[in-house]
């Protein structure tokens, strides 16, 4: 079975007389430990869909089981509970907490757990050497990099050992250099710890990282495939 | 109701915009040092005019008068007196004053026979410097009251001037009682020679009642005794006739009552602005902490403890530094030869601090419950 399922899934969003529907009755199987690649226009649904599947919005109609629940039905604080445990979050813009150090930040999802300090410590401090941003612990957002913000981000993403990460535009904002680390880094994150991955981009050079790609047009897939060139793209990065 | 370990991220918060902080803080530090002022006056009254069930004196003035000045009585209303029913002692008493006016230091001079004064009526009160003989001896010396004397400074022998009288401070005394904490006690003929050189008359009687079961009838028997005499009296229980006496003062200080309700709405508005500003500033964040696995509850009380936080930081402030000055100034408000003190303690340190810290919650309870109702993606597409 599958670890993320999506039957006939729609979002729609009324606004007097008009219904917006970003996600029209949309099928969709992610097996677990697949790098996948959300590509289309601007306004075509990705986001939309990585909100679901993330927790963060529900759907309208249709289904949205992951690992063998139905969380379109959850209740909000089901829910907030769910995220904690299932997803880790990549924003295009990082979103940290600008008064709290990189530390502090990656700290975030742990608090919500019962869960010694040392052990704690420990936890982000291996989450920051795997971004290889343990020497910025103590570092406000300010005080780093576009890049290295989103290596913070994503360090707070996998701390909690989420199974699942969804990541919108993760290197949006970045050049070419810190786009392509980012990338590396999700790539490992992916084939070295087994994380599900689910990444939206613009880029179709980015979208080379994934394993398979596909295409959203009005809140509707279009054509969908198996990416042969993923390994390339690493070999040709390194 | 939020864990330990989430406190930082909280503190971070409160000192996230430093200036809004201090500002917020400073105006509920205002606000509840009045309010704490006024509870202390409030406080004070009940404290002067409440008759409690084990109080036991009676005070006797000249009827249809309320003013030292112009309550005159015979001393030999005393032998009378005595020889009640259920009276156990009483004192004759001249009283003077330093101003006649309603302020916060006037000086009161009660001039009492030293023999009378010394049995019952000494009773309810406790040496705390210096000597009782020394008093009794010396025709000038003055017993004086523990909030007069922190007011004015005094120690035992120093010489102390008020309303031209000139006295030797020979002991401190403090008591329960409101009335003799604010008074300077000294001898009854030193008094009237000092003074207007009535010997024989004075302003008032104090009596002891062999128990507050008598305090009705012993003063009805004191008013039959001399309705027909030349200088008719009235009898009250002490704290009735502080009632009476200050009853133009104690108006005032119950209609500074508005002004406590005004300071705590105060209080509401600042905590409730700060927070909603703060949570306005935040709408992105709270939606990242709920992305995380926060939910809306514990995001709200994450609001509600830096509202909190808030009112605490003010509370502790501002009560704690009213109750600082009331102490440090020990004042009273005095009208005709009768005080009204502020009563600042630690319990109203307390009650300040607990007032600010919950007005402070329920400050953070509206913006808190906004924040959380949101919707997350709205969050992310607001700004
Ligand atoms: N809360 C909302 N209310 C109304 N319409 C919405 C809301 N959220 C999204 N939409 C609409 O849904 C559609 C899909 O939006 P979505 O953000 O998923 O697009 P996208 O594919 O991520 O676009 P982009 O590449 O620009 O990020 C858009 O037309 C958008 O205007
Ligand atoms: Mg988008």
């Amino acid at each position: 079975m599958a670890l993320i399922e999506c039957r006939e899934l729609t979002k729609e969003y009324r606004r007097g007389e008009n219904v917006i529907r970003p996600l029209q009755e949309l099928d969709l199987e992610v097996e677990a430990g697949a790098f996948l690649a959300l590509m289309g226009p601007s306004g075509s649904g990705k986001t939309t869909l990585l909100n679901l599947i993330a927790g963060i919005d529900q759907p309208t109609r249709g289904e949205l089981i992951i690992d063998g629940e139905d969380v379109g039905k959850l209740s909000r604080s089901r829910l907030a509970a769910w995220r904690a445990d299932y997803i880790g979050y990549v924003f295009q813009l990082y979103n940290l907490v600008p008064v709290l150090t990189a530390y502090e930040n990656v700290e975030l999802p742990l608090l919500l757990h019962p869960i010694k300090r040392r052990e704690r410590h420990e936890r982000v401090a291996t989450a920051l050497e795997l971004v290889g941003l343990a020497d910025r612990h103590d570092h406000y957002p300010r005080q780093l990099s576009g890049g290295q913000e989103q290596r913070v981000a994503i360090a707070r993403a996998i701390v909690a050992d989420p199974r699942i990460i969804v990541a919108d535009e993760p290197t949006g904002d970045l050049d070419k250099p810190a786009a392509h680390a980012i990338m590396n880094l999700l790539t490992r994150l992916n084939q070295e710890l087994g994380k599900t991955m689910i990444m939206v981009t613009h880029d179709a050079h980015t979208a080379e990282y994934a394993a398979r790609t596909l295409h959203l047009d009005k809140g509707r897939l279009v054509e969908s495939g198996a990416h042969i060139a993923a390994g390339a793209a690493m070999e040709a990065a390194s | 109701m939020i864990r330990f370990r989430m406190m930082p991220l909280v503190i971070r918060q409160v000192t996230r915009h430093r200036t809004r902080t201090l500002l917020t803080a400073g105006g509920v530090a205002t606000s509840m040092f009045l309010f704490v002022a006024v509870q202390a006056m409030q406080n004070g009254v009940a404290m002067a005019t409440e008759t409690s069930a084990a109080d036991t004196t009676l005070v006797v003035y000249r009827e249809d008068r309320y003013c030292p000045f112009t309550s005159r009585l015979p001393q030999y209303y005393l032998r009378d007196i005595l020889t009640i029913q259920g009276v156990e002692s009483a004192v004759p008493m001249k009283v003077v004053v330093s101003n006649c006016r309603a302020s916060l230091d006037v000086v009161t001079f009660r001039g009492v026979p030293s023999e009378e004064f010394s049995g019952d009526y000494a009773a309810r009160m406790t040496l705390i410097d210096g000597d009782l003989q020394q008093w009794r001896r010396r025709s000038d010396a003055a017993l004086v009251g523990e909030t007069l004397a922190a007011r004015r400074g005094l120690k035992i022998g120093d010489r102390f001037d008020a309303a031209g009288v000139i006295t030797y401070v020979a002991a401190i005394i403090s008591s329960h009682e409101p009335q003799d904490q604010n008074v300077a006690y000294v001898h009854l003929d030193f008094l009237q020679q000092t003074t207007d050189r009535k010997l024989g008359t004075v302003t008032q009687f104090n009596i002891k009642v062999q128990s507050p079961k008598y305090l009705d009838s012993v003063a009805r028997a004191v008013d039959e005794r001399f309705a027909s005499a030349e200088y008719p009296t009235s009898t009250r229980p002490e704290k009735a006739f502080v009632a009476q006496a200050a009853a133009d003062m104690i108006e005032l200080i119950g209609f500074t009552r508005w002004l406590g309700w005004g300071c705590l709405a105060a209080v509401l508005a600042l905590v409730g602005n700060a927070i909603v500003l703060g949570v306005q500033d935040r709408i992105r964040e709270h939606a990242v902490l709920q992305t995380l696995g926060y939910n809306s509850f514990l995001i709200q009380r994450l609001i509600v403890t830096e509202s909190l936080l808030l009112g605490l930081l003010g509370g502790v402030l501002g009560a704690g530094l009213a109750v600082g000055v009331l102490q440090w100034g020990q004042f009273a408000l005095t009208a005709d030869g009768v005080s009204i003190p502020f009563a600042a303690g630690w319990t109203l340190i307390l009650f300040g601090v607990g007032l600010s810290v919950l007005l402070g919650v329920v400050a953070g309870l509206v913006p808190a419950w906004q924040a959380a109702r949101r919707p997350i993606t709205t969050c992310f597409r607001a700004v």
